[in-house]
């Protein structure tokens, strides 16, 4: 009963975590998605500061889940397992953060010609990372098959890959000054290491699967 | 009563060495404390000596006659092998300790019951080939529940915590009812007053401070040395050395956790691939299996020619 008891708080504040992850890629979504529709900094400003701020949320609730895996008796192989897959999950809210981060701090304007491939590679991402949740969530419920959501994070992952490459192409075949046209292979290779940091987590979900196979 | 101390000294031996077998896999892979797998192994030993370890005892009285003299010279013997190997991290046979002295000194004094050593001889053989068998069968039946019953990581790591706690204690149990006939099967029928539960139960509470004061080193031999085990595959090796040994103790021959346990661990490593296994320290467990027998029985035979 105390066993089951710590099992549940754990897998609820996994959960928890899991949601406050999708939460902030919601926030990412939208905002990205606004500042290609209207680029005014001043409408913009709330939008990123969404992002900002779920991404701390997530990150205490990650602290939180910390804290109580070295009190709570687990078996020693499965709390470095989970903690090292907090720890690899971290990285995308926090790369999120970072995209909105660049384009605040360096001013890069999206051209419209370039949105729509940009608001594309934001949605392969954003899939990449929810095929993530997805199979972090197996891992609490059905861990065996965990490893199928996996081979949707890495399908998605080399997409996102074919659509960074697309996007740097176009533009630097376009008309811009140098200077943008590095900014913005810089912003959609930010982008674009999203769905690398969904691939490292899903890694992790693989290989602890693959401790526990029989 | 003298020579009861020969029997306390080899009991303790065999706790040292001989628990690994059981709790070895689980506390090497940090599942368990070894302070709570001794207690534990403590408590189960003596309550399988008590209740089932007098028909080992039986066996073992049978195989020669014995004075006050060459009890001594068997017990120290056996002991004094037992505590070498285990100085050596090696976990062997008390059971081919006791038997090799035993034998040893029938030889010395021509005085053997050879059906009765046959028919040890070739339990021991069946030993590890058996505790192979049942881990094997083990391993296969719980993967397929593993791999079919959806559960979480943390259930099945619940699910095995409480299964090692389980069959640590039976093979706690098994090793107390089958071993303590090694301890004090000797003296059956020496003292008069001295029933063979009594031996039980002393030699059960011999075995349990050998294992809560020596045994540690041993364990983490036979956790983590041959190859390396999760819970799962600690779970499958204790279980299949538990019924191994219980078996052995309801025929009543006392037979060798030890070559139970790393029987069980080769059946797991023959499913999951030899590779994994460590064939250096499986080379030398063998060695020490085929001098414990050989070393027992000069050191007997030899302390009869001199006492």
């Amino acid at each position: 009963m105390f066993f089951a008891n710590k099992q549940k708080k754990i897998e609820t504040q996994i959960a928890q975590y899991n949601e406050q992850i999708s939460t902030c890629l919601d926030k990412f979504r939208q905002a990205i998605g606004q500042y290609c529709k209207n680029p005014d900094r001043d409408a913009i400003k709330s939008r990123f500061d969404d992002v900002h701020k779920s991404e701390s949320l997530a990150d205490d609730i990650r602290r939180d889940i910390e804290v109580m895996m070295y009190s709570k008796s687990l078996f020693p192989e499965s709390r470095g397992d989970i903690l090292g897959l907090l720890e690899a999950m971290d990285k995308v809210p926090n790369q999120t953060e970072a995209v909105v981060h660049m384009i605040w701090n360096q001013r890069i304007s999206i051209p419209k010609e370039l949105s729509s491939e940009v608001l594309g590679l934001v949605e392969v991402c954003c899939r990449c990372v929810e095929a993530l949740l997805e199979a972090a969530g197996k891992l609490f419920t059905n861990f065996t098959n965990a490893t199928v959501a996996v081979g949707k994070i890495d399908e998605l992952e080399s997409e996102a890959d074919r659509v960074e490459a697309a996007i740097i192409e176009k533009i630097f075949s376009g008309q811009m000054d140098s200077i943008d046209k590095i900014l913005l292979r810089d912003m959609v290779k930010s982008i674009s290491a999203i769905s690398d940091r969904a691939e490292n987590a899903g890694d992790r979900i693989r290989i602890t699967v693959a401790k526990r196979s029989v | 009563m003298l020579p009861l101390t020969g029997g306390l000294y080899l009991g303790w031996a065999l706790g040292a060495n001989d628990a690994a077998n059981v709790f070895g896999t689980a506390v090497a892979s940090r599942i368990i404390t070894f302070r709570k797998a001794g207690i534990l192994c403590s408590v189960s030993i003596i309550l399988g000596a008590m209740l089932q370890g007098t028909a080992g005892i039986h066996t073992l009285s049978g195989l020669t006659e014995q004075t006050a003299r060459t009890l001594i010279i068997v017990s120290v013997s056996a002991a004094f092998t037992v505590t070498l190997m285990t100085m050596k991290s090696l976990p062997i046979s008390t059971s081919q300790a006791i038997v090799g002295a035993i034998a040893g000194l029938g030889l010395a004094t021509d005085n053997m019951h050879w059906a009765g050593l046959i028919k040890v001889i070739a339990c021991w053989i069946a030993t590890p080939i058996g505790a192979m068998f049942f881990s094997c069968i083990i391993y296969k039946l719980l993967s397929v529940l593993i791999k079919y019953i959806p559960m979480s990581i943390l259930t099945r790591d619940k699910i095995l915590w409480g299964g090692l706690l389980v069959v640590g204690t039976y093979g706690s149990y098994a090793l107390g009812a089958n071993n303590v006939a090694n301890a004090t099967g000797i003296f059956s029928g020496q003292f008069a007053g001295v029933s063979d539960g009594q031996l039980a139960l002393f030699g059960g509470i011999a075995i349990a401070i050998g294992v809560l004061t020596y045994s540690k080193r041993i364990m983490m031999t036979v956790g983590s040395g041959i190859m390396p085990l999760d819970a799962f595959t600690a779970f499958t090796a204790v279980a299949s050395m538990a019924v191994t040994v219980h078996i052995f103790a309801v025929i009543g021959v006392p037979v060798s956790t030890s070559q139970a346990i790393v029987g069980s661990i080769i059946g797991i490593g023959l499913i999951r691939g030899t590779h994994a296994i460590k064939f250096g320290v499986l080379r030398n467990i063998m060695i020490g299996w085929l001098l414990t027998p050989v070393i027992s029985l000069i050191l007997a035979a030899a302390g009869y020619a001199i006492l």
